[in-house]
């Protein structure tokens, strides 16, 4: 399981930070997955219930990823995603849709927050509800149905890391 | 007019996405392959013929790198135009995928209406 990754906050950093991974899960949540999110102040009484998902990347930064999504909101995303009706999905075509939408957010994020590195991702694990959120740079949002958190701690690379809420 | 393509992605739900977005797209697609690596997509191709080969990179047991060397070296399936969907967006992975043969790069995330441009351009440098 992911470790506690102890960032060190720069407020410039936490600034542009909270901006992209507004902007950049808004796209990916509008784009593929038909739903509308809106950055929301943090409130994460509803992580222990949560479909978390971790994903590890390494090259010219190295660290984790976590994606925390309510599981009403669960079901709503991956039934856009899939184009069926919520009741017709089975648990794991929705735990196989957030995991691909982990993949996808990491993948966009990292792109955008660093576009001349060299990254890999690893596979995206579920992970328990209790890793939900890392401790590091954070952004929670408000969809009609519930919740996401997006998780990211950077442990090393370029020697710069951040820390704060969007 | 209809086409005929092979997806391949490891991610099961992610082919069934890029199924769908290719009829809001607007293609008409006369049939559709589907694969789960490069070497599944390899096997698939043997004695069959797509239109076009969307391909991710990231896979077990032959990933997108590998599977766009074997079709390089296949004077059957060099022809076939493939296109590169994939969450990697940096400029090195995008101009490498390019120097080994891809015809197009789209990142996901991706509309309809991006698909539809990406691959009628590589459809139309086919048909060229």
């Amino acid at each position: 399981m992911p470790e506690q990754l102890q960032p060190a906050p720069r407020t410039d950093e936490v600034a542009g930070f909270g901006a992209v991974v507004v902007r950049v899960a808004a796209q990916v949540l509008e784009t593929m997955f038909f739903e509308e999110a809106v950055a929301s102040a943090c409130e994460h009484a509803w992580l222990p219930t949560a479909v978390t998902v971790h994903v590890s990347f390494e090259g010219s930064h190295r660290g984790e990823f976590l994606l925390s999504v309510s599981p009403d909101t669960a079901r709503t995303v991956a039934a856009g995603f899939l184009g069926l009706e919520p009741e017709e999905l089975t648990g794991t075509q929705a735990s196989e849709v957030i995991l691909e939408l982990a993949n996808i957010l990491c993948g966009a994020l990292m792109s955008t927050l660093w576009p001349e590195s060299a990254l890999s991702l690893e596979t995206p694990e579920l992970a328990i509800a209790e890793h939900a959120f890392l401790g590091g740079m954070h952004c929670c949002f408000t969809l009609p149905d519930g919740m996401v958190a997006v998780s990211i701690g950077v442990s090393s690379g370029d020697g710069s890391s951040g820390d704060g809420s969007a | 007019m209809p086409i005929s393509v092979m997806i391949v992605d490891d991610s099961a739900v992610m082919r069934g996405f890029i199924r769908r977005v290719l009829t809001l797209a607007g293609f008409e697609v006369s049939e559709c392959l589907e694969a789960s690596n490069g070497e599944e997509a390899l096997a698939g191709l043997e004695g069959h013929s797509v239109d076009v080969i969307l391909t991710d990179i990231n896979m077990p047991k032959m990933n997108g790198e590998e599977l766009l060397r074997r079709l390089e070296r296949d004077a059957r399936l060099r022809s076939v135009p493939t296109l590169v969907i994939s969450t990697d967006a940096t400029k090195a992975r995008i101009l490498k995928m390019l120097s080994l043969g891809a015809q197009g790069y789209i990142t996901k995330p991706f509309s309809p209406e991006a698909l539809r441009e990406e691959l009628e351009r590589v459809l139309g440098e086919k048909n060229a």
